[in-house]
């Protein structure tokens, strides 16, 4: 449709405070519109404070978030109903049902009954939770967790989807649905943005990397471009400034010291 | 090992209060409070010295140190959950032997505010009741006797339910049980003033005489008569506190090699039909969502048993020495419980907490908002018209007055719906997150004691306000009024959820920050 904005997901000098401590210092994130990003960085760099703003969960001090071209804070009736969102905590619906939890999501979104069901089925289904739909969230796993929120968050087919640390606690099996998953929605046209502290999943998923260290993107662009020869762990360890030498102390670890 | 677990247990008491200025308020008040229980127990205990009927004076002394048991043994489970110290698998991975973590365990649960306070309480008993200065001889191993017996009583219950405490079915049960509690509190008081036993004097005289048979009575028992017979009380409540303290140890042994119930999961839940017929969309989603909510969240189920309880206690507290007569005493009790629904809604975002999000994300116009919170009142509605109904016939039956029940009930519907629209206003204005656990002295997270005492009370004052043309009428006679109650109500709950979509549309994100506080 708007084919003259190709970007996805656009930011331009967003900034968080919290008190005295600067979150988010100036980012400017885009994200191409059909790819499938990563949001790299070490811990305390921003990125849930970036992808809580650029999602409108947090107000931001200053700056410009655009989705699709669509301004978050300005027209959320546009941007809202095609975004899907799945923050960090697993922060769901404990006291209901995964199908229940589903149901309840499509019905927020507007969409009637019938579909709703029709399409949680499907989703319970390929996620693998056909077994434990009617139980409480409340009680599930963290891998059931992060599958539940992923599938509430595609109920809607939405054309974006933020996905805050998704792998974070998976356990393998689920981590491979997980991905099965979100290849099939990029492979659509769809984007998906996702964090996380995983850098060969990262390099084995994406075809776009941003790198955010200390409250700003310091690189963003194609993998191939920034990893540059090397492997993603190697280059995101140069761009974020990692210092070497474990070498000194723990002399009596190990062992040799007996 | 002993002074290393008290050192550990001192630690966590600072640990916890570091570098938080209201949890440091909060245990200075916390000591404050128990310093004045001290004291103030102590005082009591000695006063029992002046009473005319030393057998008047040992009644009481057993009552009490029975009451102090089963203090002892209920607060800790209900209040405060397990502490760190009170869990014994947090230290299953230690090289300790049971007898060790036996003794350590018991010097931490001695060490604290509470635990001195008891102590110095439980030895005014000796000053109160001990006949001479021979008695002061029994006295002071009876009152150490039946401290240990606190301890290791309070103990073992805690270790015996540790694993049924970590599963989420068993804290469930136990918030529940916490408001039982509470009531079996208030069912003296209730009876009392139902003039159900006419002498407080005999009341006393029977529970001292069965209680006297407990090792808490023996305690009491043996300071006040002294003597051999003391002697063997105070070698029979030795034997209690060795068995328990075996049991305990028991229960300790089997508690460390146990897998932790923490991670087994519940059962499947029945897939409700009540789905159906609620309205299609957002607003039957919200409504059914909320239903479920007040059905299987703890606290959920606790507000709506609270707004029952108290208005059964306020029914019954109302009734005079020749029963109930009056418009205000079928009016009144219906009106107390819609009045407490409606406050309970002056938080309305509270118990969804941290998942609110996914309202948030989907919520794109004030629309969205205001639907919200028609859903809610919706759920809230259909829970309370029939309860309401309920209790206003009950009422008006009780007063042999049946024809009252209408007014009442109008009435009461009236004020619901006020509640409902003053809760919107309030939810948007001041939120807050309400604690995962229920905690004895707070109903909010760390540092919105504030917002939470501001929300109650413009919850409370603007029901009462805007309530006030409606409830005041019928309750000095003029019932027709209660016709127009529940169009009143209605267009109240409308203009509260017009202006909380209104404003809770702008202020959402901070909303949602705001009930999603760590607690």
């Amino acid at each position: 449709m708007d084919e003259a904005k190709p970007e996805a997901v656009r930011t331009q000098g967003l900034v968080k405070r919290f008190g005295a401590q600067v979150a988010v210092a100036g980012v400017d994130l885009v994200v191409p519109r059909g790819s499938f990003a990563g949001l790299v960085g070490p811990n305390g760099a921003g990125k849930t404070t970036t992808l809580s703003m650029i999602t409108g969960l947090l107000r931001p001090d200053t700056g410009l978030v655009e989705i699709n071209g669509h301004n978050v804070w300005r027209d959320p009736v546009k941007v809202k109903s095609r975004i899907g969102v799945l923050p960090e905590g697993l922060r769901l619906f404990e006291r209901l049902s995964g199908r229940e939890l589903l149901l309840y999501n499509g019905e927020l979104r507007g969409i009637p009954r019938a579909e709703v069901e029709r399409r949680a089925a499907e989703l319970l289904r390929v996620m693998d939770l056909v077994e434990s739909q009617d139980k409480l969230v409340v009680d599930y796993s963290t891998g059931m967790r992060k599958k539940i929120g992923l599938a509430a968050a595609l109920l809607h087919n939405p054309d974006v989807l933020f996905l805050d640390e998704p792998f974070e606690g998976v356990d393998p099996v689920s981590a491979n649905t997980l991905v099965d998953v979100l290849q099939r929605y990029t492979s659509s046209g769809s984007t998906v943005v996702f964090s996380s502290h995983v850098m060969d999943l990262v390099e084995r998923l994406c075809d776009w990397v941003s790198v955010m260290s200390r409250g700003s993107v310091v690189a963003q662009g194609p993998l191939d471009v920034i990893r540059n020869g090397r492997t993603l762990n190697e280059a995101f360890l140069d761009l974020v400034g990692v210092r070497g030498g474990g070498e000194e102390g723990l002399s009596w670890l190990g062992s040799s010291s007996v | 090992m002993v002074g290393l677990f008290v050192r550990l247990k001192l630690r966590l008491i600072r640990g916890n209060l570091h570098g938080d200025t209201v949890k440091q308020v909060g245990f200075v008040f916390t000591s404050l409070i128990a310093l004045v229980c001290a004291v103030g127990g102590f005082a009591l205990f000695s006063l029992l010295r002046l009473a005319t009927d030393p057998g008047i004076a040992l009644n009481i002394g057993i009552v009490a140190f029975t009451l102090f048991t089963l203090g002892w043994i209920f607060v800790p489970l209900l209040a405060f959950g397990l502490d760190e110290t009170l869990d014994p698998s947090r230290l299953a991975l230690f090289p300790l032997t049971t007898r060790q973590m036996a003794a350590g365990m018991l010097a931490a649960s001695a060490t604290g505010p509470w635990p001195l306070a008891s102590l110095v309480a439980l030895s005014g008993a000796v000053v109160g009741l001990a006949p001479g200065p021979v008695g002061v001889l029994i006295g002071v191993p009876a009152v150490l006797l039946q401290f240990a017996l606190c301890l290791v009583a309070s103990r073992a219950v805690t270790t015996a339910l540790s694993a049924s405490l970590r599963s989420r079915r068993g804290r469930d049960a136990l918030a529940v049980g916490a408001v039982l509690l509470i009531l079996l509190f208030q069912l003296p008081g209730v009876l009392a003033n139902g003039g159900l036993t006419a002498d407080p004097l005999a009341m006393l005289d029977a529970a001292g005489s069965v209680l006297r048979w407990a090792p808490p009575g023996m305690a009491a028992h043996a300071l006040a008569y002294g003597g051999l017979a003391g002697l063997g009380e105070l070698a029979v409540l030795a034997v209690a506190v060795a068995v328990l303290a075996w049991l305990w140890i028991a229960a300790l042994r089997r508690a460390l090699v146990t897998p932790d119930s923490s991670n087994q999961s519940g059962g499947a839940v029945r897939r409700s039909r009540l789905g159906g017929l609620l309205p299609q969309g957002m607003i039957g989603a919200v409504a059914a969502k909320e239903l479920k909510y007040a059905r299987r969240e703890p606290r959920g189920r606790i507000s709506w048993f609270m707004a029952l309880v108290v208005s059964g206690v306020l029914m019954f507290s109302l009734r005079g020495p020749d029963g109930w007569h009056g418009p205000l005493f079928v009016i009144g009790p219906a009106c107390m419980a819609a009045m407490i629904i409606g406050v309970q809604a002056s938080n309305s975002f509270g118990i969804d907490g941290r998942s609110l999000w996914m309202n948030a994300v989907a919520f794109s116009t004030e629309r969205d908002v205001r639907t919200d919170f028609a859903g809610r009142q919706l759920a809230v509605a259909i829970i309370a018209v029939p309860l309401l109904l309920v209790l206003s016939v009950g009422a008006s039956i009780a007063a042999g007055e049946p024809l009252m029940s209408v007014p009442a009930m109008f009435t009461a519907w009236g004020v619901l719906g006020v509640g409902l629209g003053v809760g919107a206003v309030a939810s948007v204005l001041v939120p807050y997150t309400l604690p995962e656990r229920l905690n004895a002295f707070s109903g909010a997270a760390p540092g919105q004691g504030g917002e939470a005492f501001l929300g109650s009370m413009l919850g409370m004052v603007g029901v009462g306000v805007v309530a006030l043309p409606v409830v005041l009428p019928p309750f000095f006679g003029l019932t027709w009024v209660s016709v127009l109650a529940v169009p009143y109500g209605l267009l109240a709950a409308w203009g509260g959820r017009r202006i909380g979509g209104m404003i809770g549309h702008n202020r959402l994100p901070e909303i949602v920050a705001a009930v999603s506080r760590p607690t």
